[in-house]
């Protein structure tokens, strides 16, 4: 086998990127928010469209250029491209107006982020992407944009810096840091002929020491706010108007009303102010400000229409909000009608199977501050078991009603073998046996459904029967023409359509007490299925092939379009429809149950977490409505479905900051380390080791850690000779006068009646960066050092961890991890290093390493040859062990064999899979490692065959040519690794998403593909399909 | 009674006007269709592929100095007609 010693590996997302923005339209008007566009409608605002940028996106901004009827959406990267878009309603197309670079050859990348900006009368665009330069991109009168030029900006420490609106010539206004840490705002004219800056109309010296942020106010009243800390201050060439705020940082403000008299500010707690600007006859008097309420940490402000707001957040689900005229009862102003899901920054994650049914959840400590939570992600569909009874040998269920309008199902029709049976709801809401007396139960059902005039239709092999569902009587039959037995039937409340052997087909219809035969034809072949409900979705099975499905799409037209085969286990499948908040959807019931649905026009099929399924039938009774009836292994089941979609995830909110999480399965508990902030007079934190429950996620029991004290690091693990499980805490004390902690402590806890106890203690020469279990032993990463600990039981009973060996040499160790004997190291900022404990030496020493100065985020180890990395430009690399080297020198390197631009920051890779892993599938066999990013992604890194990687990058590079990058941005450039020395073409990674775009494509496009690649569309689908199985 | 916050604006009353809180426990989850272009327009016209002028800002100001130098004495030969008469026995004086 390869796939173990390899370095190729395939990267996707399991999450949404976030740096996608989300589009969508109020007629031909773009709505901006910073990362989202949502849809508005009368009863809702959702996302539309999903847009991947090939670029980290550094700056966006609406602008209208000089006659035109429609907003352009410029975007810039922080890789120094930028494209203007305009959207083409007709074609429901992003065409790109403009792209660039913008880059230039020296030049110091300024510290406070990029900045952005367009003129409100457009005549150029203006950027701050260097220290000391403010690039112009000019616009011509025909609104086309001109050849960019630097400006020699003399302001080093730029904040902020915004256009004025209303001066005859194009103004910004630079809030600056001078090297006194002093706090001013200067005016500049560009002079665009002379490429240049005039001195401006008015400046302001020595202003707030928090001065962050500046507000450029519109006509009539013009001039700029500067948000401090403390205060805010209105400034324009003839006023100048301050008010003393209450101390807060405001993270993000968001215009009201076109005239720029009122703005909302959100704060890094979280609350949202509205800052009023008093004026009389377009003078300004004075400024107001109002706590409205609280709402998620805002990184982005947007008022929308009729008081409702959208509230962009990086630190915690962003919400949609209404403000009300009037107080409620806590005197907030703020209702929040809508929240939209996100994970980010995660900061730490565990895989764990909590189920225990052999798939993975991921749980995630997620958000910060007030916003922190833990996320329990799930793929696939869950059933809510309700009630289950024991039944063996169960061929068919279905569901009927006691009368025609009955809402809820009263009978559960279980069909054997040769016999059938009956569940009824009893008084009690339970279910129990009973009898349809004129129903045939000696023998299997075909098929039952209820039918007009308060009737039940019975089909068995030899008779269709028509019984009264009031009084459970027979009324009468129909009986197959003998020498004939009924192979398939189904039936709706008026009509019968059934097959018997030699081809017949009969149609019978259903009157008061009667069954009418209206059409008998006799077809060539033997029918095997049949269907008389309406339909959406068409699912055809290969005969020849159980296992596997073609599903055609059937549309409004009656067309049969996007046919699609996918495996679904290898046991005979069964097919039935079922509502789900009044969608149709399928359920495919095999030895890998899937529920088949359709979204924005695609076929999506997911797993339901349950191991085997033979027969499924909705069951809406009045105790369990809207639920499902399932026969598996031996017991019936009813339950109701989780939301019909891909990935499930619950939210558990903190109220504080998880920035650690490990999982104990012996004492089925979680451990956090958390933070929470204190919003007293003095801003404090406190932090805790936090015990769950890994059901309820409830805290059941807490260490509260010393002042100053961190938790940085937290294992579950148990040592040599001592059969108990402890969860290990490493921490630091960080104390404002000290660089890096000099002291820390290694606690170690035993879970005893839901009780953390510590049972002993370590003192450390600095910070628990990094804690593993290690031969028995406990290995830790402590500044610049390696540690061992031995487990030692002393005299009187009772343990204590002793140190018996450590490696120098990092500049901080910050990630380990280890296998074997091995241990890699993850530096702060001197890569990856592999180091080796020798057990008769008792010493740990070092054995390769990686010579670029890469400052890690992550590390893991992928096989016993490979290990992958995570750095702080949004890269991913692997290195190679190099044991048969001829040379020392050459085995004391590691090789650089893969290299990737993520786009995203790593915080934590993990082995494991969000899917349930089969062994007689060939996706089953890939290892894969999932990993968590700040941007609240998560993703998998699966790690491919030599054959499987040439395969799939040749498909990669035919999709570069057919999906084109929007705004003409390059994929090959975008995944091309990146860092402050040097910028080289993506090797040995391939990106997932790209791939499987492949299946969205439309069939004339795959034929494209599948022409140059060489083989059928059909193979491709499916060697795609079987990657999109991955997560 | 009147806000003191005062009216929100409203630019067209339809929007949201149906809109009803869901459950803040239950956010929503919904993924909008991801958008893969093939059309050809994601490139540009040729003449709007926009770079930075090559000429840095030090020459750019050198050569913009030597011109300003070239300028006034091109000025003052073709156009300060007036001037010209007291001008020129200065000149000549110097020489």
């Amino acid at each position: 086998m390869h796939s173990h010693r390899n370095p190729f590996a395939y990267s996707s997302r399991i999450t949404d990127w976030d740096f996608h923005i989300k589009v969508s339209l109020i007629e031909v008007k773009f709505v901006a928010f910073l990362f989202s566009y949502l849809q508005l409608r009368p009863n809702s605002a959702q996302p539309m469209l999903d847009v991947p940028i090939y670029g980290r996106i550094a700056t966006l901004e609406l602008f209208r250029p000089h006659g035109e009827a429609q907003d352009f959406l410029f975007i810039a990267t922080e890789r120094y491209k930028f494209c203007v878009l305009q959207w083409d309603a007709e074609t429901s197309e992003l065409i790109t107006r403009a792209m660039g670079d913008v880059s230039d050859r020296i030049g110091r990348p300024t510290d406070n982020g990029q900045i952005g900006i367009i003129d409100p009368d457009c005549r150029l665009i203006g950027l701050h992407l260097y220290d000391g330069l403010f690039k112009v991109i000019p616009f011509d009168n025909k609104g086309q944009l001109k050849e960019a030029f630097n400006i020699r900006l003399e302001e080093l420490q730029v904040l902020d810096i915004k256009f004025l609106y209303g001066c005859s010539k194009p103004t910004i206004v630079v809030l600056y840091q001078d090297n006194k840490d002093a706090r001013h705002v200067k005016t500049y004219e560009v002079a665009l002929k002379d490429k240049d800056f005039v001195e401006g109309p008015w400046s302001q010296n020595n202003l707030d020491n928090g001065a962050d942020l500046l507000i450029p106010v519109p006509p009539p009243l013009c001039g700029v706010l500067i948000i401090g800390e403390e205060t805010i201050v209105y400034c324009s060439a003839n006023a100048f108007k301050a008010i003393p705020i209450r101390p807060s940082i405001t993270r993000a403000y968001g215009r009201v009303d076109a005239d720029g008299s009122r703005y909302l500010l959100g704060d890094h707690s979280g609350l949202l102010h509205l800052l009023v600007i008093t004026h009389e006859k377009e003078k300004v008097t004075g400024l107001k400000i109002e706590l409205l309420g609280e709402t998620a940490i805002a990184s982005t402000i947007s008022y929308l229409d009729n008081a409702v707001v959208y509230i962009g957040s990086s630190y915690g689900d962003s919400q949609l909000i209404k403000l009300n005229l009037q107080p409620d009862a806590k005197g907030s102003y703020v209702e929040v009608l809508e929240s939209y899901v996100n994970l980010g920054p995660i900061v730490d994650f565990c895989v764990v199977d909590l189920e225990r049914q052999g798939q993975g959840q991921v749980v995630t400590c997620s958000g910060a501050y007030k916003d922190g939570s833990l996320r329990i992600v799930r793929n696939g569909i869950g059933i809510n078991e309700q009630a289950s009874v024991e039944l063996q040998g169960i061929k068919g269920m279905w569901s009927l009603r006691s009368s025609t309008d009955d809402p809820f199902d009263t009978f559960l029709v279980v069909s054997f073998i040769s016999e059938t049976r009956i569940l009824a709801m009893n008084l009690e809401d339970e279910l129990e046996e009973t009898e349809i007396e004129g129903f045939c139960s000696q023998v299997q059902t075909l098929f039952c459904h209820y039918a007009v005039h308060n009737q039940l239709v019975q089909v068995t092999s030899s008779c269709v029967r028509l019984v009264s569902s009031t009084t459970r009587e027979f009324r009468t039959e129909w009986n197959a023409p003998s020498g004939y037995s009924i192979n398939v039937a189904t039936a709706n409340a008026t009509q019968v359509l059934l097959a018997t052997g030699g081809g017949h087909l009969v149609y019978l219809e259903i009157g008061d007490g009667v069954l009418k035969e209206v059409k008998h034809t006799q077809m060539e072949y033997e029918i095997s299925c049949l269907d008389i409900n309406p339909i959406d979705i068409l699912l055809v099975m290969c005969p020849w092939r159980w296992s596997s499905l073609n599903f055609l799409l059937k549309l409004d037209t009656g067309e049969l379009t996007d046919r699609k085969k996918v495996s679904l286990g290898t046991q005979p499948i069964t097919l039935r429809t079922f509502s789900s908040k009044n969608v149709t959807h399928v359920f495919a019931a095999s030895d890998r149950p899937t529920v088949i649905y359709s979204s924005n026009k695609k076929l999506l099929y997911s797993n339901v977490n349950l191991k085997e399924v033979s027969h499924m039938c909705p069951f809406n009774s009045a105790a369990f409505p809207d639920s499902l009836a399932i026969a598996k292994e031996g017991e019936l089941t009813i339950g109701t479905i989780d939301d019909i979609q891909k990935l499930h995830i619950r939210t558990i909110p903190l109220g504080e900051h998880a920035r650690r999480i490990c999982h104990q399965e012996q004492s089925r508990t979680f451990a956090i380390c958390s933070l929470k902030n204190q919003s007293s007079a003095e801003e404090t934190e406190t932090h805790f080791i936090r015990l769950l429950d890994d059901q309820s996620f409830e805290f059941i029991s807490t260490y509260q850690l010393d002042p100053f004290e961190y938790g940085c690091s937290i294992l579950s693990c148990s040592f040599s000779d001592d059969i108990n499980v402890y969860y290990c805490v490493g921490t630091a004390y960080v104390l404002p006068e000290e660089n890096e902690p000099t002291k820390g402590r290694i606690l170690v806890f035993m879970v005893e009646e839901g009780k953390l106890q510590l049972i002993t203690e370590k003192e450390t020469k600095g910070a628990v960066y990094s804690l593993n279990a290690f031969n028995g032993k406990l290995l830790a990463a402590i500044n610049q050092k390696i540690q061992l600990y031995k487990w030692m039981l002393r005299d009187d009973g009772s343990h204590e961890l002793q140190s018996e060996c450590g490696h120098h040499g990092h500049i901080l160790a910050l990630y380990v991890q280890t296998r074997g004997d091995f241990i890699v190291v993850g530096d702060l900022m001197k890569s990856i290093s592999l180091l080796i404990y020798k057990h008769e030496e008792g010493a740990i020493e070092e054995r390769a390493r990686d010579y670029n100065a890469n400052w890690m985020s992550a590390v893991e180890i992928l096989d016993d040859d490979i290990y992958l990395g995570a750095e702080n430009n949004f890269n991913l690399f692997t290195v190679r062990k190099n044991s048969e080297g001829a040379t020392d020198e050459e085995r004391g390197r590691l090789e650089v064999v893969g290299e990737y631009h993520l786009g995203e920051f790593v915080n934590r890779f993990r082995h494991g899979s969000l899917v349930m892993r089969l062994p007689d599938s060939d996706v089953g066999q890939i290892p894969t490692v999932i990993f968590g990013t700040v941007n609240g992604v998560i993703g998998v890194i699966a790690s491919l065959r030599h054959e499987q990687y040439v395969f799939l990058e040749k498909l990669q590079s035919n999709l570069r040519k057919v999906i084109k990058g929007v705004g003409g941005l390059s994929h090959e450039q975008w995944r091309s690794f990146n860092n402050e020395k040097k910028t080289v073409d993506a090797k040995n990674f391939l990106d997932g998403d790209l791939i499987e775009s492949f299946l969205d494509l439309s069939r004339s496009r795959m034929d494209e593909i599948a022409k140059a690649m060489g083989v059928s569309v059909e193979e491709l689908c499916k060697r795609v399909e079987e990657l999109t199985r991955l997560h | 009674m009147g806000s003191m916050l005062g009216d929100w604006p409203s630019f067209d009353p339809h929007n949201f006007s149906q809109l009803r809180p869901t459950d803040p426990s239950n956010p929503s989850k919904m993924t909008p269709a991801t958008y893969h272009p093939t059309h050809n327009r994601t490139l540009p016209p040729p003449d709007q592929v926009i770079t930075t002028e090559a000429k840095n800002i030090l020459l750019r100001n050198f050569y913009e100095r030597a011109e300003e130098k070239l300028r006034p004495k091109r000025a003052a030969s073709e156009n300060l007609i007036p001037e010209h008469g007291c001008k020129q026995p200065r000149a000549s004086t110097s020489c």
